[in-house]
């Protein structure tokens, strides 16, 4: 059985009231030396929309411009040209509204774990009590309850990314971007990762944008799959996967839809 | 929270008094057996003796019985406030030059080409213009201290994970409030480096600063043993000046610790 490759034409005509996350004709290139002599295009006019509650996988092979888009997005690099707008108002510098997950340990390793996922509290007027309760809340949530007092260095590298997943949750962000967030755990990790968070995702409803090069996780975790083309990078094919959810990994459908992407960015 | 080699914690800390126990079973054998002579080297009780007098005032040390405690106190407030005024001044510009390339290159050469003048050169020119006393002291501890306090600072503040910053940054965390929470305590263990050698440096220039004829201090009473030929009196100031600049190093630390998350539980 052959799988059909559902190919979503264009979201230009895509009510715009369903989309939290716009973005059009974003270009963005580096100078490839210190002293500005040459430049590479690394992003080449990258459109895409995020609807309110979706989760969208960004596909690529390494070095496409995928870290440089997320990063766009989160507010860290500002573009040469196009524009992002969350929510229908551009945006240009980072805010707790796009949280990010970062591919490499960046959790504060001076805070405890508690510490950790309070430390976006500090700027909210909220009381006291009322922190330490969402707090308690969000460990429990990632499964951390009892590791509350430990220091970054004493846990897991899956322990670690958990702590990242619930300290930008609690913020309650309008878009979660993750990068590559479980791509240095191991397998069984990864896989009790990635059912987290489709657990919390069903449980708080996000939307998401999450980078992978791993294409049986996009098609494991992801609504549409966007696949990347590199030097310039930019949207190569959308594909929507219409697999029922929970999604079972060892089916027929998904190994198809794999394969088929899997070939599809052998081609880009 | 648990600590490595917990067991043995007394006996790697006796270690550290292993050498100067070696020290003074050498110093007592050569004093013993004769070995050299006692106006060159006294004897370990002739000095304790000394010391006692120095610190509680009987017997007839003449000039230097009791002195102990004005020469502390007038010592301890120099460092601390020379010490003090190197890590006011140090501290916010070598996170300053850190973090902004624009400082960095203001300060960079002037503080880099400064920092070749030896500390001594600065005597004279230090003793025309505050004279002999606690400004000059003061003055030479700290531009002393400044250095390794500004350098270090500077180094920690520049090494410091960029992703921590926008990690903060996306979390709503910026600016002043992101510099006392992801910038210091990050740049922390270098800041603590700097601050150890800046206060070790401090006690150095000290003695340096009171050998120039000022009436008290731990360096003064030096000057004067070797005015007299005291040389017992030489060896209790410099006994006094290793134990006193350790407690004060000891003390620093442990302050830090209490004072600060990021001193507590970083390497
Ligand atoms: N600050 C920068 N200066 C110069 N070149 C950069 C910079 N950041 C990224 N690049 C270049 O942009 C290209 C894309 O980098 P990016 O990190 O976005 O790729 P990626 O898709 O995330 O790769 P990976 O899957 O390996 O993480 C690379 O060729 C890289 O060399
Ligand atoms: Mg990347």
């Amino acid at each position: 059985m052959k799988p059909k490759l559902k190919i979503v034409s264009s979201q230009k005509g895509a009510p715009a009231a369903r989309a939290i996350l716009e973005v059009e004709g974003l270009s963005k290139g580096f100078a490839t030396n210190t002293n500005g002599a040459g430049r590479i295009l690394v992003l080449n006019d990258v459109g895409l929309t995020v609807r309110k509650g979706e989760m969208i996988c960004i596909v690529g092979r390494s070095g496409c411009g995928k870290s440089t888009l997320l990063n766009i997005l989160a507010g860290f690099l500002s573009p040469d040209r196009g524009c992002v707008r969350l929510g229908g108002r551009p945006v240009d510098r980072p805010a707790p509204d796009r949280c990010v997950v970062f591919q490499e340990d960046a959790l504060f390793p001076w805070l405890t774990v508690r510490e950790n996922i309070a430390f976006g509290l500090k700027v909210r007027a909220m009381s006291r009590q009322e922190k330490e309760r969402e707090v308690d809340r969000f460990l429990a949530l990632v499964g951390l309850t009892e590791f509350g007092s430990y220091l970054p260095a004493e846990i897991s590298g899956g322990m670690k990314q958990r702590v990242a997943l619930a300290r930008v949750l609690i913020l309650q962000p309008e878009v979660l971007l993750m990068d590559e967030p479980f791509a240095a755990l191991d397998a069984q990790t990864r896989e009790e990762m990635q059912d987290l968070l489709l657990h919390l995702w069903a449980k708080l409803a996000h939307s998401i944008v999450f980078v992978t090069h791993d294409v049986g996780e996009a098609v494991l975790l992801a609504d549409r799959v966007l696949l990347f083309e590199k030097a310039p990078g930019r949207v190569k094919e959308e594909i929507a996967i219409d697999l029922p959810r929970p999604r079972e990994k060892d089916t027929e459908r998904y190994y198809a839809l794999c394969r088929a992407i899997t070939s599809q960015m052998k081609r880009a | 929270m648990k600590r490595l080699y917990d067991s043995g914690a007394w006996a790697h800390r006796a270690l550290g008094g292993l050498l100067p126990a070696l020290l003074l079973l050498l110093w007592l054998t050569a004093a013993e057996t004769g070995m050299v002579a006692p106006y060159l080297l006294p004897h370990p009780k002739d000095v304790l003796a000394t010391a006692a007098s120095y610190v509680f005032g009987h017997g007839g040390q003449a000039g230097f019985a009791g002195r102990f405690m004005d020469d502390f106190t007038a010592s301890i407030t120099r460092v601390m406030l020379g010490f003090g005024l190197a890590v006011l001044v140090g501290l916010p510009l070598g996170i300053l030059s850190g973090r902004l390339a624009l400082a960095n290159r203001l300060l960079g050469t002037t503080i880099n080409a400064l920092r070749a003048v030896p500390g001594i050169s600065w005597l004279p020119l230090a003793l025309v213009w505050f004279g002999i006393g606690l400004k000059t002291t003061v003055f030479l501890v700290a531009l002393a201290a400044f250095f390794p306090i500004y350098l270090n600072a500077e180094a920690g503040a520049r090494q410091v994970n960029p992703t921590l910053l926008r990690a903060g940054a996306m979390m709503g965390v910026r600016r002043l409030r992101g510099t006392f929470a992801i910038l210091l305590p990050a740049a922390m263990p270098n800041i603590i480096t700097g601050l150890r050698l800046g206060l070790g440096i401090s006690w150095a220039y000290l003695v340096l600063g009171e050998l120039t004829g000022v009436h008290n201090g731990l360096g003064a009473v030096i000057m004067d043993a070797r005015m007299l030929g005291r040389i017992d009196v030489i060896m209790v100031g410099i006994i006094f000046i290793a134990v006193i600049g350790r407690l004060c190093d000891v003390g620093l630390h442990h302050m830090l610790r209490f004072a600060f998350k990021s001193a507590r539980r970083l390497p």
